[in-house]
């Protein structure tokens, strides 16, 4: 698993990805390319490094090698071509053995930076050994060509081709530089496997690379939208930990970009999940559906070593994270929302049989068949997660259920004065988008009163109102 | 030595030829040799594959260009590899063109190479202004595409060299006056300081230039379609600026309505008309005048009187024919390297 496999189905991965200031398509390979982790080590590391960086980043002092690096950085170009080629032992050209020169005499200057930053445990391996090969006379810079100093028969061959040129002899000349071709063959020969040798140090720095501008790259956007470190619970063994996943204030970085622009803020929202099964209701509009993304982002940052959007965090880790928002119809392959539901459902509980941790993110299961069934194959849900003791939170809006399980509710819609029409955006805020811990066992019933806010016709929300039950008359807020 | 002298002071030149064959590439060697004895550091490029790498009709590649020890150059990674001297690479970019990456390098001996640089406008730009940052140069050069004056604009390069000849047109008036033609645009007067002050940083959108020197947008982006066109001269103005192009259709509308004489049009620079000999000079004639905000430096006129169809012009009288047209130094390069 992938970041980039895994931002295809969890929203806002790609989103942070795309706000990463990268020098270029080296760098976003890796980036994407990176693996999800659960190995709570590596994570720490990683932390460790990005939390340095941010450290970094805050001081002033560091601006002008901070500024030096991100120049250097973006100075590297992508030779991954050529150091296959130096895996395979192909040889290489002139213009290759530049790009390698290049690259060893911009690891010394990043080394110097790093150094400058105290930040040397992720600085590149130092490249001496290349730079010195490809640079025979001791000139020192970065240019590059087959030095004659590297071969007598080289050196020979291109006096012949000068003093045939003089005397505008071109038969000689001629026979001069095919032998100049042929010894400048044989040097780039020798260096290509000299070099091929040092492959794996020049891959190792390579990579290095890209990881440094990374770390650097998350640190500096745990600055733009106040992220923290997570706290990381390592899995033991097969069941997973049983700690509690605790994410105080979270926040979903999209959003909070988008309310920004309609000068509207995002409201921070906290949840604690233990082992097992855990259901969340809320009016219509109450924001269920952030939450569980917000989640999902959540745990899937963390284990790609990223800081979190949040005030305080703590994620017990896990082998993947599923996300059901069952919008997944797909008419091509003759599926509804229903059956690519409960097909990706099935898949999920087929992976959770065999042992592996996961954590479920499920919205409103079952809520586009009728609602007798729709509630029991939500319990259903909930009983297999009981029982495979697998953290979940499932969203509904179906009360009176059979089951034990604990409930969480956002607080809701708080505009119970409100009168007249509003538009989305005012409703958002009269919401209180806070969880609490709710033991009824009915859902909150706001929908005609949002409907109402919403500027849908009198007659036809009176109409609706003479549908309701006559006991469920008395739960209903209309405000009016 | 003629006109390398002149040279000197600038920083950036294109050498551009009417067409194939009129001694661009002879001009060119002339230029970098005089330059070299004057113990000039160059940089040469020329305008990329989009230009002329390949003759598209006969198939032949771009003639290789000669280069001094010492002198940088800019081409692309294939071409580089073919070379049959030695070279330093100094720097390579990032970005890979198919004929893989373009690069600068130093000549360590005199050698000959196909040069295929950036290929558009802004790229030539960026590449003056970068290599006489890197590098120790004194100038750079741009060897222009055939018959493409745009590398030559002096938004690009500061100076320019013209490159005119018996292939261009192999009867002497009717060489001697597309040339005139060519000459008379590129000598177009510069607007007054205040008006360049005004126009100088918009490059979008066709504007009202007023007496005072201010200047109004008319909301319209550029005048190339005849719906466009119409509405520009439906709007009466004397003093106009056309960031875009200045083509031959509004031209010949402006020079057809009543108080073309009062007319003054404003363009970037000569690079932006694109107009025909006729309606370019019955506008002039009525009166109407062109301004633009920069001038190239026309430094020079070189004449090949040679066409590769075995038409000879005669040298002197060419050149002089050519000199009284004009009112510019024309040389024909050959007869000053012999």
């Amino acid at each position: 698993m992938i970041f980039s496999s895994v931002a295809q189905r969890i929203d806002g991965l790609q989103y942070l990805a795309d706000k990463m200031e990268l020098s270029g398509s080296r760098v976003r390979r890796y980036l994407l390319q990176t693996p999800f982790t659960y190995r709570a080590e590596t994570l720490e590391k990683q932390f460790d490094d990005i939390e340095k960086a941010v450290r970094i980043l805050d001081k002033h002092v560091h601006a002008p090698n901070v500024l030096k690096l991100s120049h250097l950085f973006s100075s590297i170009h992508d030779i991954k071509g050529t150091l296959d080629g130096l895996k395979t032992s192909r040889v290489l050209d002139e213009i290759e053995l530049f790009e390698i020169k290049h690259f060893a005499s911009l690891c010394r200057d990043i080394r110097i930076v790093c150094e400058a930053l105290d930040f040397m445990e992720n600085a590149p391996a130092c490249l001496q050994e290349v730079f010195d090969l490809l640079d025979p006379d001791e000139t020192g810079t970065s240019g590059f060509y087959l030095y004659d100093s590297y071969s007598p028969a080289l050196a020979k061959a291109r006096k012949d081709a000068s003093l045939a040129k003089a005397e505008e002899n071109t038969k000689l000349w001629q026979e001069a530089t095919e032998r100049v071709l042929t010894e400048e063959l044989r040097v780039r020969e020798t260096l290509s496997g000299t070099l091929s040798g040092m492959h794996n140090l020049l891959r190792n720095n390579f990579d290095r690379l890209a990881y440094l501008e990374i770390v650097f790259a998350k640190a500096a956007l745990a600055k733009q939208y106040g992220m923290v470190r997570p706290r990381v619970v390592p899995l033991k063994g097969a069941g997973g930990t049983d700690a509690a996943l605790s994410v105080k204030d979270m926040v979903n970085p999209v959003l909070s970009d988008v309310l920004a622009t309609e000068d509207g803020a995002f409201q921070p929202v906290s949840i604690t999940l233990e082992k097992g099964p855990c259901l969340l209701t809320g009016a219509n509009m109450s924001g269920k559906t952030v939450v569980l993304k917000t989640l999902a982002l959540t745990q899937a940052l963390t284990q790609f070593a990223f800081f979190v959007p949040a005030r305080e965090a703590v994620i017990p880790l896990v082998k993947d994270v599923f996300l059901v928002l069952g919008d997944k119809q797909d008419q091509n392959r003759g599926l509804s929302s229903f059956a690519a539901e409960m097909l990706e459902l099935n898949e999920i509980m087929g992976v959770i049989k065999k042992g592996v941790p996961v954590l479920v993110l499920v919205d409103e299961p079952a809520r586009t068949t009728n609602p007798a069934e729709g509630a029991a194959i939500l319990c259903a849900t909930v009983a297999f997660m009981e029982e495979h003791a697998t953290r979940s939170l499932i969203s509904t809006h179906y009360g009176d259920l059979d089951v034990q399980v604990r409930k969480l509710r956002v607080v809701g819609f708080e505009g119970e004065k409100a009168t007249g029409v509003l538009d989305p955006s005012a409703i958002n805020r009269y919401m209180n988008y806070s969880l609490i811990e709710d033991k009824g066992h009915a859902v909150p019933k706001e929908a005609l009163q949002i409907a109402r806010l919403l500027g849908v016709d009198a007659s036809f929300i009176a109409l609706a109102q003479q549908f309701l039950k006559k006991d469920d008359d008395e739960t209903i807020k209309t405000g009016t | 030595m003629p006109f390398v002298h002149q040279i000197i002071p600038y920083s950036s030149l294109s050498v551009v030829g009417l067409g194939k064959n009129t001694g661009k590439t002879e001009c060119l060697r002339y230029i970098i040799k005089r330059l070299s004895e004057k113990q000039k550091t160059i940089a040469v490029t020329s305008i990329g594959i989009d230009g002329e790498s390949i003759d598209r009709v006969t198939a032949t590649p771009k003639p290789e260009i000669h280069l001094e020890k010492g002198m940088y150059f800019t081409t692309v990674g294939a071409y580089y590899l073919q070379k049959r001297f030695t070279a330093e690479i100094c720097h390579v970019e990032e970005n890979a063109t198919v004929l893989g990456k373009m690069l600068t390098a130093r000549a360590l001996e005199q050698g000959q190479l196909v040069i295929a640089g950036p290929t558009d406008t802004l790229s030539l730009q960026r590449w003056v202004t970068n290599t006489l940052q890197r590098f120790p140069v004194d100038i750079c050069l741009v060897d222009g595409a055939v018959s493409r004056l745009s590398p030559a604009s002096p938004a690009v390069t500061q100076s320019m060299v013209l490159a005119t000849g018996a292939a261009y047109s192999a009867h002497l008036k009717t060489l001697v006056d597309k040339t005139r033609f060519v000459y008379d645009i590129l000598q177009l007067p510069v607007a007054s300081q205040t008006v360049k002050k005004s126009l100088e940083h918009i490059t979008k959108g066709i504007h009202i230039v007023k007496e005072d020197g201010t200047v109004e947008n008319v909301g319209i982006d550029s005048a190339l379609t005849s719906a466009q066109i119409r509405k520009v001269v439906a709007l009466g103005a004397e003093r106009l600026y056309i960031p875009g192009m200045l083509g031959n259709a509004l031209l010949q509308a402006f020079m057809e309505q009543k108080g073309a004489e009062d007319m003054c049009l404003y363009i970037k620079d000569f690079s932006h008309i694109f107009a025909e000999p006729r309606t370019f000079y019955a506008f002039l004639r009525k009166g109407g005048q062109i301004r633009q905000l920069r001038k190239v430096n026309l430094l020079a006129v070189c004449v090949n009187p040679v066409s590769p169809r075995g038409y000879h012009m005669r040298s002197e009288e060419l050149v002089e024919s050519m000199e009284q047209a004009l009112g510019v130094p024309v040389y024909d390069i050959k007869k000053i390297e012999a």
